[in-house]
């Protein structure tokens, strides 16, 4: 492995129960990087980044800047600094916006310095400040994404971990939610793993790309190399150059 | 379910101006306030207008309410279920009764002590059951309040056994003037004020939105680096806590105790009141006090053979009518006459 990897993950076996699904992974993501995982349905990229916050066990190893972070738990994976918007948001339907943004400060202690957050995620979001005090379950499918990052940004992150923001939202919607992780990436320096089906979207805002298949990575390399490689783009990303 | 479609179907008021809605929160709080001080101020006077029989009714009422803030908490704020919620009652009301039996404990320091012993067997039996969901938290904690009452009958040295323990009452200090009857009254009163001060600061703390977040989404909880075992725990014992609390305020007065008033149709009341009551909603406890108090009696009433059977048909329907419980149904109505006068 390189000694400048941010997030190294080395031969990452996980499943549920019975079911394996991912059957040594290995991959590296730089500092600072924003690294695309594609693949098929049924790939593994969702168990990826379950393994990835501690939300399933794993075998292998996981380092983050240098730290053990495999068989974790989720909470001590937060406490390290690793967001997930999980699949499907995750929004606290029920509870107010502001209510859901200050559970994704959680694990950190100081009001001051919640209360600042607040400001700077409804900075980059700024629909979600004229929606505060409104019930999450309100919101549409978008501001219900753009509330699921926020409420990850909260966490002050050092590894984001995105789970298909795309899905189920008008493209529009999603240019301007991928525009923003940009923005958030070059501001903040946030390592960002982004797991996406739309491999268009994702290749175009990414340095790094990994292709999943069947629980193995099958290809890795720059965003360019994999956006160019005509062979890659016919078998895994579904879609013709 | 039906609430939360609401919610989501309720279009969004876009642009309104945020100082107006502001002052509208703030006007908002302070009904809230005007309506819990109305509540109050009606409360304080009743045990004055009323017979002593409905005065003891009425403090029976806040001894139920007490025990199901505890249970709100647990189900309707938490998301976990009890069917065991009647075994923490009877371990107030009987920690109480040993207390005062075997040891003349000023009546005052039995109510933490009961309390306290309480959330401590709640952590302790909480600890394993918490790793369980659904179903099978429902059968563990089912099994508590099954292995109660034949525990309480073995001990009879310690519990009375089936005879049960015979008690002393609080007496009415001199100065307050009071009778027995309205002196409990009181005494349950502050203490279900207290309890529902506590449950609310509970709830407006972090740890009141960890347990929504668990109750919500576990997952997303869990990656947010809430301690799913730890917070499900935690809620279960103070659930515990609010229950001997109650059950210690019953033996006060009642003034017996006696291992068949703790069966298990305790716990499915209690539950059944909650629910009927309306869960996650702050009245849910005190109308489902009243659910509890009342309903088996007036079922009595209507048939005498099967008050079960008429118990059970009521609670149907008030599930059929409400199915946010009454708390619910209490706040559409409001919402309607609201409407109904708008538009005159």
């Amino acid at each position: 492995m390189s000694g400048d990897a941010f997030l190294a993950v080395e031969g990452l076996h996980a499943g549920y129960g019975d079911a394996r699904v991912l059957h040594g992974v290995d991959l590296t993501v730089g500092r600072g990087e924003i690294c695309a995982i594609l693949g098929p349905n049924g790939a593994g990229k969702t168990t990826l980044l379950r393994a990835l916050s501690g939300m399933i066990r794993v075998r292998g190893d996981v380092r983050l800047d240098g730290t053990g972070l495999a068989r974790r738990s989720p909470d001590a994976l937060a406490r390290q600094g690793v967001a997930h918007v999980p699949e499907g948001r995750g929004t606290f339907m029920p509870l107010t916006v502001e209510e859901n943004l200050r559970l994704g400060a959680f694990v950190r202690r100081g009001r001051g310095a919640v209360g600042a957050d607040l400001d700077r995620v409804c900075a980059y979001f700024p629909v979600l400040r004229t929606r505060l005090k409104q019930v999450a379950g309100s919101l549409s499918g978008g501001e219900q994404q753009m509330l699921a990052i926020g409420r990850a940004l909260m966490l002050r992150p050092r590894l984001l971990l995105l789970d298909e923001p795309s899905l189920g939202l008008a493209p529009l919607v999603t240019e301007e939610l991928f525009r923003i992780v940009r923005a958030v990436n070059e501001e903040e320096r946030t390592t960002v793993v982004v797991v996406e089906q739309n491999a268009h979207l994702a290749l175009g805002v990414a340095q790094q790309a990994h292709v999943l298949e069947s629980g193995r990575i099958v290809l890795s390399g720059s965003a360019e190399r994999i956006r160019a490689d005509e062979q890659v783009a016919r078998s895994y990303l579904g879609y013709r150059v | 379910m039906s609430g939360r479609a609401e919610v989501t179907e309720k279009p969004v008021r876009a642009d309104a101006p945020g100082r107006g809605r502001a002052l509208a929160r703030i006007a908002a709080g302070r009904r809230r306030w005007i309506v819990a001080a109305a509540l109050l101020a009606v409360a304080c006077s009743l045990p004055f207008q009323l017979v002593p029989f409905r005065v003891f009714q009425f403090t029976m009422v806040l001894v139920y309410a007490v025990a199901l803030l505890g249970l709100n908490l647990l189900v309707g704020h938490a998301g976990q279920i009890s069917l065991g919620h009647g075994a923490f009652f009877a371990v107030g009301a009987y920690g109480t009764a040993i207390m005062l039996d075997r040891w003349d404990v000023p009546h005052v320091l039995t109510l933490p002590a009961a309390a306290a012993t309480a959330f401590a067997l709640g952590l302790a039996l909480g600890l394993p059951a918490m790793r369980l969901r659904g179903l099978y938290l429902a059968l563990v904690t089912l099994a508590i309040a099954i292995f109660l009452v034949p525990l309480l009958k073995r001990f009879e040295s310690v519990t009375g056994g089936s005879m049960g323990l015979t008690l002393g009452k609080p007496a009415p200090p001199a100065w307050t003037g009071l009778a027995e009857d309205q002196w409990l009254y009181f005494l349950a009163l502050a203490v279900a004020v207290a309890a529902f001060l506590l449950a609310r600061g509970l709830l407006h703390s972090r740890v009141g939105r960890a347990l929504h977040a668990v109750r919500d989404n576990e997952a997303a909880a869990e990656v947010m680096g809430v301690r799913l075992s730890f917070y499900k725990t935690l809620a279960f014992a103070w659930s515990a806590m609010f229950a001997g609390a109650a059950g210690s305020v019953y033996t006060w007065v009642i003034g017996f105790v006696s291992p068949d008033s703790f069966a298990v149709t305790l716990s499915i009341t209690l539950l059944a009141g909650i629910v009927v009551g309306g869960l996650g909603s702050f009245s849910g406890p005190l109308l489902g006090g009243l659910f509890v108090m009342f309903v088996p009696g007036i079922s009595q009433d209507v048939n005498d053979a099967a008050p079960g059977v008429i118990f059970g048909l009521l609670i149907i329907t008030v599930m059929y009518v409400a199915p946010t419980g009454l708390a619910g149904l209490a706040g559409r109505v409001a919402r309607s006459t609201k409407k109904i006068l708008r538009k005159e």
